[in-house]
């Protein structure tokens, strides 16, 4: 209203002016840069929200929940800080479209930014230092990585730049209520200043290139991980495959627990499960008691489900249950695990609970039914998969190596499917466990030898050259093998380099990951780490 | 400010339609014309032919109908409407009257639901008034359903005449390292709540022992003690109780019907004084498990649980012991006690499970003396996990054992407390989901048969299938806990626990394993 006022005024003072010059002095002001700036920063706030950071943020949304009744979110609510914690996260359901999450965190950004340059009367020249909240939370999102959601309350990234919109408006509002002079004068706002111009053309993309640069340079996997686990939501396994060979250099534990559920589930386990970078790079993130933690339940469920292990699944799940609280990721696990478990009853309370989130409505609709017709949970494609590699003896979680998914493959010695052999033995191949390797191979003799079998054999030939007499097929591995033996000679004392160096050329060839790959693999996880503090029977 | 007093008066206007079309959804009167159907209502929780205490809260539920989109019913002349949500809430005096009206009779509920072609009446059922009060409140632990950690812990009281509930303590809220605590295993003397203890694990570790409003904390810890008091019972005349000491551990099934198996490795029985914090070994023995002591009414015998280690070769001695897990069969065993000279004399066999290759514990005599209620399943003493946990009472009196089949369910039946008339008991069950523990009341009659029992109600009847935490450890008492949450949070996070003095072995007059 004040603008328009002003205006007025101006055209009341020159009326000989032309309306077409007229209209373009009075856009080319300080306020026509601001109110471009805003626009600017307002659709690439959209697209860094959305595009961006659109599937971490949509995994934060499953690993939150919200509904908008007292008894689900008492345990919440009677926190400190509950109450922000309970906007933050029903904010952060709208991520279940991350383009509709991302404009709401656009309007944030923006209103924020906006109120901030109202609330502090910034001079017009230098307008662009309202942006600076805005790009310090961005910032921040980019530097807590995994702690963004996990170990940490997902109710704050929206809660809490939703608090400081809020105060911020309510300081504008008492500002212009309270002090009638606030505006700032039509001969400033009309003078055109180029630090604006370019203060503004410099730091509003530099709001968004200083956290993406930053997200890239600290926490590379985050955006493919979380894209991997969107793509899981979707069971999209051809989609995980294509995105961890879109960064095969890339690899963290999570990275390559999801790679494995993708091969796994597509059947190429065998194929191409060395096909990325095994390393294990150590991850930048925190425990819940602020120290260093590398998150190593972050995956343990859904690779656990998907090996078929749907009971240590439920195990761990339950104890994030217990610790986190409620979350949808959580929830659904268990409404399908008890779908499983054939416990019908246990089922549909979680179908009850789920219901009350928003924007739920799909899941309810694929996955209800079965709990009123168990016929139903054979027929679906995942809940088959996940039956078909369930184990089929009678036995107890704590005999099997941790963390579960194909370490029990590794300690399996009978197989009552050839999916299950097969993960067998590639486990061990994974492990580097020749012997047991070995074992298992004998069972492969009348079939063809998929690839990383193959290797494997080949690369122990050379010990024992009687395995190309029961596996004649290994010719032409062998060949391959003795290029490798050739090239990884120089580099026999500095393995690190060699793995660098040799990446490219052999990525995908076992013998490579036996000699170069997983070698820094020094982190063991530590009791802590591994959920045995706490520990009691409940 | 025209403005403004313009939206106030808009939002008025609004929430008092809203309010309007809000209860009109509520009928509030018997529908004058509607259509008998012969399907039965579907009802959460399930009130059909339950004998209820003449004092409890009034049993609000609800009706699952998704056709209707409003419902009435009638009990017993008591009229409550319901909209399409079906909660049926029933106004607290009318509900008072109406059971004291009752009071050892019976009356009808009749559930009318308002469907698209109009209003249908569901067959009526019974509700059976006993004539005998149900202690007026019951302690219990809310905890997430199994599994190794624990995060918010909470120990509350309800009582039971009203959906009051009290905290009792309540661990934490957010995680802060060095101050994660474990809290169970509340047990008052005699239904009285002016004596109890609580114990706490991992920090601020000790037991709580109170006497009125005065609290102390104390620790059990000894070399020949296995570890900290665990399952125990007071003796109902004197300051003492009887702890098992236990090595519990659990492990996860993978392909079996049943999820988790808590066993011990060792168990032995310990007796503590209150009054002299002085506690000292009643039974330790290495190739025997004994566990969840429980003193007579008079407090002048102890019942407990013993179990054989069975026999198996293995490198590791747990794991030898889980592969065996299902051959740890635990009978219940009595010994008399004398109350002068702290001295037990020679065991005798209460419940001979074993040889049936069954398993019996959590026994628990009745305050008149007559009963011993326990819990029989396949294997095992924590029957929490077990599906076939049943109920079973041993007529004192007759030396009859039997299952309060009334009572039981498919799914486990196990921990339970008596009421102070010995006519109520309070126990956990999963009979609805197989995975949360919920407190069910039973009615046992003079003759010991047990009655249909019933789900703790809750003001909203919907709260039990939203809540993400089992019932755990419920103790009925005559009287609320005196100690308030503040003083009993300054007990156990403010103040050092006093080291019990042991004291070697209980006197024996007949020494020897059971």
């Amino acid at each position: 209203m004040k603008d328009k006022g002003n205006k007025n005024k101006q055209k009341q003072k020159q009326p000989s002016e032309p309306p077409k010059a007229q209209q373009r002095r009075q856009f080319i002001t300080n306020t026509g840069c601001e109110q471009v700036g805003v626009l600017l920063f307002f659709i690439l706030a959209w697209l860094w929200a959305s595009w961006w950071m659109g599937d971490v943020m949509r995994i934060a949304y499953e690993r939150s929940f919200f509904a908008a009744d007292a008894t689900l979110m008492h345990w919440l609510a009677q926190k400190s800080f509950g109450w922000l914690w309970i906007i933050g996260r029903a904010l952060l359901t709208l991520y279940h479209w991350p383009v509709v999450g991302g404009l709401l965190v656009a309007v944030l950004l923006t209103l924020g930014s906006w109120f901030t340059g109202y609330c502090l009367r910034l001079p017009s020249k230098f307008c662009w230092l309202k942006y600076f909240p805005a790009a310090a939370w961005m910032l921040w999102t980019a530097d807590v990585g995994l702690n963004l959601y996990y170990m940490r309350e997902p109710g704050r990234i929206l809660g809490v730049p939703f608090l400081v919109v809020v105060i911020l408006g309510a300081w504008a509002i008492l500002s212009k209520v309270l002090s009638r002079r606030h505006s700032l004068s039509a001969e400033r706002e009309n003078k055109l200043s180029w630090i604006s111009i370019i203060g503004q053309a410099v730091i509003i993309p530099l709001c968004f290139a200083m956290p993406m640069l930053h997200l890239q340079r600290t926490h590379r996997y985050m955006r493919p991980l979380t894209h991997m686990q969107v793509q899981l939501l979707h069971n999209d396994y051809e989609g995980m495959n294509r995105t961890a060979h879109e960064h095969p250099d890339l690899c963290n534990r999570h990275v390559a627990g999801y790679y494995a559920i993708a091969l796994a589930r597509t059947g190429k386990l065998a194929e191409q499960l060395f096909d990325i970078r095994l390393e294990f790079d150590t991850i930048r993130a925190y425990g819940y008691d602020g120290l260093p933690n590398q998150c190593l339940k972050y995956h343990i469920v859904d690779c656990n489900y998907h090996a078929g292990l749907y009971r240590a699944a439920r195990h761990y799940v339950m104890e994030a249950l217990t610790v986190d609280g409620p979350s949808l990721y959580a929830l659904k696990y268990l409404a399908k695990i008890a779908l499983l478990d054939s416990d019908l009853v246990l089922a549909r309370k979680y179908f009850g609970i789920i219901r009350k989130a928003p924007f739920e409505g799909e899941f309810i609709r694929k996955y209800e039914p079965m709990a009123a017709h168990p016929e139903l949970v054979q027929a679906d494609p995942e809940f088959a998969a996940v039956l078909k590699a369930a184990p089929y003896r009678h036995s107890f979680e704590q005999f099997f190596l941790k963390p579960g998914f194909l370490g029990y493959y590794s300690s399996l010695k009978d197989f009552k499917t050839k999916e299950a052999l097969e993960w067998s033995t590639v486990a061990c191949l994974y492990g580097k466990r020749m012997p047991d390797f070995l074992q298992r191979c004998s069972q492969f003799q009348d079939s063809a030898l998929p690839k990383s079998i193959a290797e494997g054999l080949a690369l122990q030939a050379v010990k024992q050259p009687e395995l190309l007499q029961i596996f004649p097929q290994l010719e032409l591995v062998v060949n391959r093998l003795d290029f490798f033996l050739n090239d990884a000679s120089p580099y026999t004392q500095d393995k690190e380099r060699g793995a660098v160096e040799l990446f490219e050329r052999y990525k995908g060839f076992y013998p490579y990951y036996y000699y170069f790959g997983n070698i820094n693999n020094t982190h063991k996880p530590s009791e802590e780490e591994l959920g045995h503090n706490n520990a009691g029977v409940n | 400010m025209d403005k403004a007093l313009l939206y106030l008066r808009c939002t008025v206007l609004i929430a008092a339609v809203a309010m309007l079309v809000c209860c009109s959804s509520r009928p509030s009167s018997l529908p004058s014309a509607f259509t008998e159907v012969s399907d039965s209502a579907a009802i959460y929780p399930d009130y059909r032919d339950v004998t209820i205490p003449p004092n409890i809260a009034p049993m609000n539920f609800m009706v699952i109908d998704t056709v209707a989109d409003a419902f009435v019913a009638d009990l017993g002349g008591v009229i409550c409407g319901a909209s399409a949500d079906g909660k049926i809430d029933i106004d607290s005096t009318e509900w008072r009257s109406l059971l004291q009206e009752q009071r050892g009779k019976s009356f009808n509920v009749s559930v009318y639901a308002h469907r698209p072609q109009g209003w249908v009446r569901h067959p009526a059922f019974a509700i059976y008034v006993a004539n005998e009060n149900i202690d007026s409140y019951v302690t219990y632990r809310l905890i997430e359903p199994g599994y190794e950690l624990y995060m918010q812990l909470g120990i509350y009281q309800r009582n039971l005449t009203n959906f009051d509930v009290a905290t009792v303590y309540e661990n934490h809220r957010d995680i802060s390292p060095g101050e994660s605590h474990c809290i169970n295993c509340h047990k008052f003397q005699a239904n009285n709540a002016e004596r109890m203890y609580l114990h706490v694990r991992e920090n601020h570790k000790g037991t709580v022992v109170t006497n009125g409003t005065e609290a102390h904390k104390i620790l059990i810890k000894h070399d020949s003690i296995i570890a900290s008091g665990a399952y125990g019972n007071w003796n109902p005349k004197l300051p003492i109780v009887a702890y098992s000491t236990n090595k519990t551990a659990q492990v996860f099934h993978y392909n079996f019907n049943e999820k988790i198996e808590v066993f011990d490795g060792e168990s032995d029985l310990l007796l503590y004084d209150a009054d002299r914090n002085e506690v000292s070994h009643i039974i330790r023995t290495p190739d025997h498990f004994e566990t969840f002591p429980c003193w007579s009414a008079d407090g002048t015998r102890l019942y407990y649980c013993d179990a054989r280690l069975p026999k198996f070769e293995a490198q590791i001695f747990e794991a030898g012991l889980v592969a065996r897990y299902d051959s740890l069969f635990y009978d219940i065993w009595s010994m008399p006690f004398d109350t002068v000279t702290y001295s037990f004399g020679p065991p005798q066999l209460e419940v001979d499970a074993s040889s049936m290759n069954l398993s019996a514990s959590e026994p628990i005599a009745s305050p008149d003396g007559r009963f011993l209620l326990y819990s029989l399943a396949r294997c095992g003493q924590f029957h929490l996990y077990h599906r076939d946990a049943d109920l079973w009472l041993k007529d004192l009196q007759e030396g009859t054992c039997y299952p309060l089949a009334e009572t039981n369910s498919k799914e486990g039946d196990s921990y339970s407390s008596w009421s102070s008339n010995s006519r109520w008991i309070v126990f956990s069950s999963r009979r609805e989901d197989n995975d949360y523990t919920r407190s069910y009341i039973a009615y046992i009659d003079a003759n010991g048969q047990g009655h249909k029992a019933f789900l703790l109600p809750q003001r909203d009847p919907e709260y039990n299938l939203l809540l993400l935490k089992s019932f755990n450890v419920p103790e009925l008492s005559r009287n609320a806990i005196p100690l308030g949450q503040e003083q009993m949070s300054h007990v156990i996070l403010f103040t050092d626990a006093e080291l019990a003095t042991y004291k070697g072995h209980v006197a024996r007059s007949n020494s020897g394993n059971p």
